[in-house]
């Protein structure tokens, strides 16, 4: 059997899964509600930004916008881009973002511990080559992630829509681009999620160690950017991302937004390899191991 | 009669298996030498067996003597340490080449709670590369075939013990693989449904090589055309059923608690006994009440000396409980574990 179809398979079954299990249905309802609260939080915060000063016109609530961007990121022309999305849009883009790991490993800590514990897998080895199931189940939980994080979007746009802080052309183009940022990075974390949770026969462990990965990984992306925002204050210039930042996926949301081509590709280039590098890592120790 | 969407089922199953070498070796299970050590500990220790295709075979041994390890490695759960296992000529792992070809039912794996039992069957149907309709055909047979036709749209996790297990016997037999392993299919069922599972599985014989573990010796004899017994991670004895329990060169008859020996009436002639044609030793158990007479089978079959012993007995008025060939298979184990 062609290994795509294989995986397509295991993927399905794990989507039917998640979205079924009472584990998915309390995490789809919770993670629905505190979205809402969090949209009408961004679009209350977007208000206050336009009611503040003299910024009554759109275009001079863009420019200062921009102003505020340049000085953070120390790139002009990113700034202008950046400045044309609707501040709500963004804020929520953040907040998705930031809270895409939390949802990856509540969501993917025990798509293949649980099924080791109670060797559930078994009924699946001798059908499917061990590492398409491992993709099966990456597959599964970012595509889960992602249905997630594309409802997420559609509520806070649609609440930012409701207040008349967006068009709806502004929604299609720039909800579908931060949906799509919010989807690549959550790929990185579901691969790590994955490839933790085929380690572990006990969900818990699973869970446990999926958190301290994940908040090493904050700890180094958080620290690279203290960092640079202390230079940028000092310097006056935001200097580049340092090396180690790079090993926290939520670092390349800069990138995915950049109006320039290269970048965007670039960005993907190494999410796509971290993605294909932790599952084969997770795939070459679950072929060897007994299950 | 089998229904028609069961044979198609199968039909489609057999297309799919096209192509692998099935028929190019008489032997379906072949361990060599296999060693599995978990830490310091050997679970199996240097054990070589071979199942022949088209029996229906059995792994047999008490409590820690290997023979859930042993059918781990089998199915693939497992990797020996040294040693090779060759399954229907393949490595285990080798899934490709042995898609849709091998069954297994795990003995303590839990069915996936949140599928439903129609939908868990047919996606296990799909990776065995059968197309969607021809999925649900098979799965829907494999089910009846359980006797568990009204369970398509229930959860897994609603399911009792009972027809879990049958459900896992279900998925085991979609689309009568070539090889089929079951670790202990009986265990835990009560009576009525254990005796539905045998006769489930008896139904399989000749279309299926079968490999059962189990601790129901009673269950194994009466299934079995062969087996190996296992003790601490070794196999003690291994061959067909009849020579395992000496059932063609060995007669065993009960006589009356308080049979003495001797030539009198009511006493058990041993020298008359002894002297029968084909008798090559012949013994009473005292204390068991039990005469075990062996024979050269290639004078006289079990039943012919069945008859000649008898007729001296009752000849003796000796008063006789019953007759058995050869051991029980749960002697036999006794004897050697």
């Amino acid at each position: 059997m062609n290994p795509v179809h294989e995986i397509g398979l295991l993927a399905a079954r794990e989507l039917r899964r998640g979205i079924r299990s009472a584990k998915g249905i309390a995490l789809g309802a919770l993670t629905l509600l505190g979205a809402f609260v969090a949209s009408l939080v961004c679009v209350w915060i977007e208000g206050a930004d336009r009611a503040k000063g003299s910024a009554e016109s759109t275009q001079a609530y863009v420019e200062l916008k921009r102003q505020l961007l340049e000085q953070a990121t120390g790139d002009a022309k990113f700034a202008a881009y950046l400045a044309s999305i609707p501040t709500s849009l963004l804020i929520f883009l953040k907040i998705t973002v930031w809270l895409s790991p939390l949802l990856v490993a509540l969501l993917g800590f025990d798509a293949v511990s649980g099924e080791l514990q109670h060797r559930t897998v078994r009924f699946w080895t001798v059908r499917s080559r061990r590492w398409s199931y491992l993709a099966g189940k990456f597959v599964g939980l970012w595509g889960l992630v992602g249905a997630v994080t594309l409802a997420l979007n559609v509520l806070a746009g649609s609440v930012a829509l409701a207040r008349g802080y967006v068009t709806p052309g502004e929604l299609v183009r720039w909800g579908a681009r931060a949906w799509f940022v919010a989807f690549c990075i959550s790929g990185a974390w579901a691969a790590v999620a994955t490839f933790i949770s085929s380690c572990f026969r006990t969900p818990i462990l699973a869970l446990l160690t999926t958190f301290a990965a994940f908040f090493v990984s904050w700890i180094a992306g958080a620290g690279g950017f203290v960092s640079r925002q202390r230079q940028a204050l000092d310097a006056g210039i935001a200097p580049h991302m340092a090396w180690y930042e790079y090993a926290y996926p939520n670092a390349y949301d800069t990138l995915l937004l950049s109006p320039e081509t290269t970048k965007v590709l670039t960005a993907l280039g190494i999410l796509v390899g971290f993605m294909a590098i932790t599952l084969a890592a997770g795939s070459f120790v679950f072929e060897r191991r007994d299950i | 009669m089998e229904p028609e969407g069961a044979v198609a089922a199968r039909r489609v199953f057999a297309e799919h298996a096209k192509g692998a070498p099935s028929g190019e070796s008489e032997v379906a299970v072949r361990l060599r030498r296999v060693t599995k050590r978990f830490g310091s500990k050997a679970a199996v220790d240097s054990l070589s067996l071979t199942i022949d295709q088209g029996s229906v075979y059995g792994l047999i041994g008490p409590n820690g003597a290997g023979k859930t390890t042993t059918f781990s490695m089998i199915a693939g759960y497992l990797r020996p340490t040294e040693g090779s296992v060759e399954v229907l000529g393949f490595a285990p792992t080798a899934v490709d080449e042995l898609r849709a070809r091998v069954g297994v039912l795990p003995q303590d794996a839990l069915l996936p709670a949140s599928d439903e039992v129609g939908e868990f069957l047919v996606h296990l149907a799909r990776l065995q590369a059968v197309p969607f309709k021809e999925a649900i055909d098979a799965a829907r047979s494999a089910l009846a075939g359980v006797q568990g036709g009204d369970w398509w749209r229930q959860r897994c996790g609603n399911l009792s013990h009972g027809m879990a297990k049958r459900v896992a016997l279900a998925q085991a037999f979609l689309g009568d693989p070539d090889l089929v392993l079951l670790d202990e299919p009986t265990a835990g069922l009560d009576p009525r449904v254990a005796w539905e599972v045998r006769h489930f599985i008896q139904s399989k014989r000749g279309r299926s090589t079968i490999v059962i573990s189990s601790h129901n010796l009673q269950e194994l004899e009466q299934i079995c055309d062969g087996a190996a017994i296992l003790d601490r991670g070794r196999v003690i004895a291994a061959g067909r059923m009849a020579e395992l329990t000496a059932s063609n060169d060995e007669i065993r008859v009960k006589v009356a608690r308080g049979t003495p020996r001797g030539s009198g009436a009511g006493a058990v002639p041993l020298q008359v006994l002894r002297d029968l044609p084909a008798v090559k030793t012949l013994d009473y158990d005292d204390e068991g009440f039990e005469i075990v007479v062996q024979f050269d089978r290639k004078q006289a079959d079990a039943e012919a000396v069945i008859g000649h012993v008898l007729s001296a007995l009752l000849e003796n008025q000796v008063r006789i409980s019953g007759v058995t060939k050869g051991r029980s298979l749960e002697q036999r184990v006794m004897d050697l574990t």
